[in-house]
């Protein structure tokens, strides 16, 4: 979850998000780096006595500036479209669940193996109990098994929500009248936190999504005890 | 248009890399609009002979643009044969 002064991404869970921190390691170094340049670079043409009134060409500096854009966005964009790519291959699911928005929860149905539904509704702050994270407890948390690929389909029966989990690198639309896929694979177990990221009413800041990742055998009891 | 580039660059040279860069780039979103206009599943050109286009998909055919982990030629059925 996102603690305070935060100031970068949220520990991986998912190997896509891996690869995502990574890239973002790359493309920020890349952006320091020519913010520094560009800095420095001000800095001198504000502190010089030099001047020169009759630049006509400058056929050297032009290559160069040319040339080494044209590099650095190549260097950003091959990485970048390679993690497009491969968030979008084959992985054989073993499990599909189905996650609907609501103003204002979520409701979620585990329908392979029994016919398991419930809803999640965020806790209000003046029910937490003491150590419990304001704005992100839910009720009924989605339990899921770890370190298998899950399958969720998303979608939503009133207006737009987003279902987004920041630590496992997933956020999507959830759109009435269309089922949009993604998929899960959380290497570790634990909680891992989420909002909705859809302007969708007054308590759009208020519809949680909390995911409880254990091993398959205490899936499989929460399952039985659910239904 | 090619003589105005031609004659551009040899007044002023620095413009050689840019339009290699701009040229390469054009290039490619052609190439690109090409490929995905004969090899997209969801074109057909001649609609006498490919009428249900859709219909031909295997399950062993790559129609993505590029694959980084997965090789859709190895993929084996997940369920019994019949």
């Amino acid at each position: 979850m996102a603690y305070p002064f935060q100031l970068g991404l949220q520990d991986a869970t998912s190997p896509i998000m891996e690869e995502l921190l990574h890239f973002h390691d790359h493309a920020l170094m890349i952006v320091f780096l020519i913010s520094s340049l560009v800095l420095y670079i001000i800095s001198l043409m504000l502190t010089t006595k030099l001047t020169h009134t009759s630049t006509m060409d400058a056929q050297e500096v032009e290559t160069v500036w040319t040339i080494l854009p044209a590099i650095i966005l190549i260097l950003i964009a091959l990485p970048s479209l390679r993690i497009l790519y491969m968030m979008d291959e084959i992985n054989n699911p073993s499990l599909t669940v189905k996650t609907m928005g609501h103003q204002w929860y979520w409701s979620y149905e585990y329908t392979d193996y029994e016919d398991l539904n419930f809803d999640s509704y965020m806790i209000p702050t003046q029910e937490l109990k003491p150590g419990e994270l304001r704005l992100l407890e839910v009720d009924n948390r989605v339990v899921l098994p770890m370190e298998m690929t899950i399958r969720m389909l998303i979608s939503s029966e009133d207006v737009l929500h987003s279902w987004a989990v920041p630590s496992l690198g997933l956020k999507t639309d959830a759109i009435p009248g269309r089922l949009n896929q993604t998929t899960l694979m959380a290497m570790r177990p634990g909680l891992y936190y989420g909002q909705c990221s859809e302007i969708c009413g007054s308590n759009h800041s208020f519809m949680p999504i909390v995911l409880e990742m254990v091993p398959l055998s205490y899936f499989e009891t929460w399952s039985a005890l659910m239904v | 248009m090619l003589s105005q580039i031609i004659g551009q660059t040899k007044e002023h040279p620095a413009l050689i890399p840019f339009f290699l860069f701009i040229g390469a780039g054009g290039t490619g979103a052609a190439m690109y609009v090409l490929h995905l206009a004969l090899f997209n599943p969801d074109i057909s050109w001649d609609r006498k002979n490919n009428p249900e286009f859709w219909n031909k998909l295997g399950p062993n055919d790559q129609y993505k643009f590029y694959l980084v982990n997965v090789d859709y030629s190895k993929l084996k059925k997940g369920g019994p044969d019949f």
